[in-house]
């Protein structure tokens, strides 16, 4: 509907637009629309003309101090589109106003000045602060707001991390380190649950001779020595710490600080993401603005490079044509036979169906490696046993399985997608939509396939559940689930560096040595893809917040290899890739990434939750040994606690809170819904009068001119 | 500071600082460019001397910028309209590119930058300099004609509310507001 209202009046404008192009320039100028504009230098002149000569011009700064009066503690003079000569005078003016001002007025307009002082010193001593900024502008400065939207990502999650970290280390790792490292007298909890002694068995520090090979395999594999390192949940204790007059309880600690933990993660990201999504949601019609969006916002003013601008110039001039082809396209599509159009939709259902079978057969794998490599581990008569190489192979199984079919299988998606023939820009959308899904729901294969191991597939029955509620096979299960998280980083990280060391450097070198190569010239130089690069990162993040429960230190081995990648990718960056030729907008995809981001951190935090409320922790290690839950450690705590405390947290947690809690949520969220309504419509209304007043503006021009000659 | 930052007062650097959005390293650092840039016995005077575009144009930052004649040609207050530019003139233009102003004053900037023909509207010559600035100046880069009408058509149809076959300012920048890209890509940093 509203686009007949648009087309309606076309033929009309375009008659008034031509006609008007000749002699109305000066009648366009004296409209009190455009008066808004103060222009300045030599065209103030050419304006001063059409203001009717000097005596305006040096009025408009009077009549802007009146004006200014009233509303200068909103607008600082910076903010006036002036040069600097004409912000001087008014600024002179201004002082003279404000002496003729006394007591109250006078004071407020002090304090506005020295805070607006203040502000501006603070963020002068903030921007100190901003860690890695020559880094990222000189990154702009190359390869555009794009890339550098990477790597304003990265920093992000490296600050993250960096404030997880210290909330890990100085509420569970430190306090536990002080207090062995002191020798305070430990009180012991004691087991109300009495255990079968198959569960209570647990030692995994190696006998005998140990090799240093052996190390370095329990380096890369989390077990052997490592297992018994504040980096694993087993080593932690039991009990509570007493000193003066005050008792630390480390499980209660341990569970508080995880659960803390991934809360302030979730604040952070929603936060951040509220933030982007109020610069990307463009108002109703966000498809409508693109081209205006692509010519008047399009070029990087920060570029400084020869090389890139030119870059820049082509791939504006792609997507611009790009964009023009495919309305071209899209009417043409519009026009498509019944019979083409059924066979186009087949192929689609079909290459559907083929990549639901991809995606099927990976998590098979993935499925298939982890119950053969936790097996393989587990049994005491494994064939690997005593083969240090195999039993490392065997290890990183699903870690290999998992990079694999994530280096491999996108490779495919790209072919695919292309046959199936969808708009460019959603074909953009939806082979990233497929990649997400394929990392993140790898990860969530490996955990469910876990978990079927550690509680024999939920059957509490099983032979090998029956004793502790869980597989005996796994005496400290955390730990096992905090090893696998464990390696997927190493192993993440390992990946990252041979990559670039035995294919893009190598792709780099070929490229530039052998340029005449048809296949070499075929594959060209890198190209730097921000899309499949974030997704890493997302997924990285994704396996440390799900071992954050299991393994503590986590955050902070994340925060080390997040900072070691950030430069490794600038290197690779500098030393191997060229800007990609469709650019990234750094806007949109702002949003998506953190979109992403909380995605993974949903899916982390299931299994977090899962084994705090209902799996039992296991017997043999760990802080919670004894308890039914993990949970139950703050139930317990809570219990302690004077009776209003205890009654308020009960109340809190009950369903008499809420359910009303609920119910006024979702009141709010109808008001809000009504209220985005109202100003949706509101808007289309003010943009039908704006036409009016537009033609009715037309409408006058016209007439005057015509009454002038 | 050495010796080029000295010459810039005291009292002076703080009422660049209340009236631009440059910090004070900022403004130190556009002093030293700017006199480096001056000749030898002019370096004295400091930031009464003005700059012809051409030596402007030689800085790095906007040598490679296809709007750089535009940029000096707004941002000048010579009465000559050859674009030459003071050093206040140039804080000016740092201010507005750099990364603390407010989005209104760079889009502001940018409508005037784009205006080609300063007459107060962007029409369509406007927008077709536009457009080949974007593109790139080589025959063989431009959009052909038939390409570039259709894109100015639908510009047009985009972002001239009220169909006068012209962009206004408030037009300008109500679109620009939609475009979330456009306060971080409208930044020239010393």
């Amino acid at each position: 509907m509203a686009g007949k209202v648009v087309w309606g009046p076309e033929p009309t404008k375009q008659v008034w637009g031509s006609s008007l192009g000749r002699h109305s320039p000066s009648l366009f100028l004296q409209l009190p629309s455009n008066q808004t504009l103060r222009f300045r230098g030599n065209k103030a002149e050419a304006w001063g003309a059409a203001l009717e000569g000097g005596i305006e011009s040096s009025v408009v700064p009077q009549d802007c101090v009146v004006g200014e009066e009233e509303e200068e503690d909103q607008r600082p003079l910076k903010e006036l589109p002036l040069c600097l000569e004409e912000k001087r005078r008014l600024r002179f003016l201004q002082e003279q106003a404000a002496s003729r001002l006394s007591g109250w007025r006078l004071w407020r307009v002090e304090k506005q000045r020295t805070l607006r002082h203040l502000r501006s010193q603070a963020g002068t001593v903030m921007s100190y602060v901003v860690m890695w900024k020559s880094t990222l502008r000189h990154i702009e400065g190359h390869f555009g707001t794009g890339i550098q939207s990477y790597f304003n990502f990265l920093r992000f999650l490296v600050l993250m991390n960096f404030v997880a970290s210290l909330l890990v280390v100085g509420f569970v790792i430190a306090p536990n380190a002080a207090f062995e490292a002191l020798h305070l007298n430990w009180t012991g909890r004691p087991n109300n649950v009495s255990a079968n002694a198959s569960c209570v068995h647990y030692d995994p520090s190696a006998h005998g001779l140990v090799s240093y090979f052996s190390y370095i395999m329990d380096l890369l594999s989390g077990k052997g020595f490592m297992e018994l390192t504040y980096l694993f949940y087993g080593y932690y204790q039991n009990s509570a710490v007493d000193f003066a007059s005050f008792s630390y309880n480390v499980p209660l600690a341990y569970l508080l600080t995880a659960f803390f933990y991934l809360l302030f993660c979730l604040i952070w990201i929603v936060q951040r993401s509220v933030y982007c999504l109020k610069h990307s949601l463009v108002s109703e019609d966000a498809s409508l603005g693109s081209y205006s969006n692509k010519v008047f916002a399009g070029w990087d003013f920060g570029l400084m490079q020869h090389s890139a601008v030119q870059l820049k110039h082509k791939s504006i001039r792609y997507e611009l044509r790009m964009d023009l082809e495919e309305e071209a396209l899209r009417r043409r599509l519009a026009e498509r036979t019944t019979r083409q159009r059924a066979t186009l939709y087949i192929l689609r259902g079909l290459l559907n169906l083929l990549v639901l079978s991809l995606l099927g057969g990976g998590f098979f794998c993935i499925y298939l490696a982890t119950s053969y490599s936790q097996w393989l581990l587990g049994s005491a008569d494994s064939p690997v046993k005593g083969q240090y190489i195999l039993e490392l192979l065997v290890a990183y199984l699903p870690s290999i399985v998992i990079t694999v079919a994530n280096l491999l299988i996108p490779i495919i998606f790209g072919v695919i997608v292309q046959l199936e023939k969808y708009p460019l820009s959603f074909e953009i959308k939806i082979t990233l939509l497929r990649n997400v899904f394929l990392r993140l729901a790898s990860l969530v294969v490996l955990l469910i396939s876990l978990w079927s191991q550690i509680t024999c597939s939920g059957d509490p029955k099983d032979s090998n559940c029956k004793d502790c509620g869980y597989s005996h096979l796994f005496p400290c299960w955390e730990t096992s689930v905090g090893q696998e998280m464990y390696k997927l980083l190493i192993f993440d990280l390992l990946i990252m560096l041979l990559v670039m060391l035995f294919v893009e450097f190598p792709r780099k070198i070929l490229v530039t040595y052998l340029p005449s190569c048809p296949l070499l010239k075929l594959w060209g130089q890198q190209e730097f893809m921000v899309p499949s690069n974030v997704l890493d990162l997302v997924y990285g993040q994704t396996v440390c917040w799900t071992g954050a429960l299991f393994c503590p230190l986590l955050p902070v081995l994340n925060t080390l290899k997040y900072i070691m990648i950030f430069y490794l990718k600038k290197l690779t960056l500098y030393a191997n890739c060229r800007p990609a030729e469709r650019t990234f907008r750094a806007s949109s995809s702002n949003f998506f990434f953190l979109l992403v981001l909380l995605m993974g951190l949903t899916i982390s935090c299931v299994p977090a939750l899962y084994s705090m409320f209902v799996l039992p922790p296991s017997k043999s290690c760990g802080p919670f040994r004894g308890e039914p839950t993990m949970w139950n450690t703050v139930s317990n705590a809570i219990s302690e606690l004077p009776l209003t405390a205890q009654e308020f947290l009960e109340f809190v947690g009950s369903l008499a809170f809420a359910v009303p809690l609920f119910l006024l949520l979702s009141i709010l969220m109808f008001y809000l819904m009504a209220l985005a309504g109202s100003y949706s419509s509101m808007v289309k209304g003010l943009k039908g009068q704006l036409r009016l007043e537009g033609q009715d503006k037309l409408f006058l021009v016209k007439q005057i001119s015509e009454l002038s000659q | 500071m050495g010796g080029s930052g000295s010459h810039l007062p005291r009292d002076l650097l703080g009422e660049y600082q209340e009236l631009t959005f440059l910090s004070k390293q900022e403004i130190l650092l556009a002093h030293r460019r700017f006199s480096e840039l001056l000749p030898k016995e002019e370096r004295d005077r400091g930031f009464l001397s003005r700059l012809p575009r051409s030596k402007i144009l030689t800085l790095p930052e906007l040598r490679a910028n296809p709007f750089r004649h535009r940029i000096c040609q707004v941002f000048s207050t010579a009465d000559d309209g050859e674009g030459s530019m003071s050093f206040e003139d140039f804080l000016d233009m740092l201010s507005v590119f750099s990364d603390t102003a407010t989005p209104e004053i760079k889009s502001h900037y940018a409508f005037r930058i784009f205006d080609f023909d300063d007459d107060g509207t962007l029409d369509k010559k406007d927008l077709e300099n536009l457009v080949n600035c974007l593109t790139g100046e080589g025959e063989e880069s431009r959009l052909n004609p038939v390409e570039m009408d259709q894109l100015i058509q639908n510009i047009l149809e985009e972002s001239d509310i009220d169909k006068d076959g012209t962009i206004n300012l408030s037009e300008f920048q109500h679109i620009i507001s939609r475009s979330p890209d456009f306060p971080s890509s409208f930044k020239i940093v010393l």
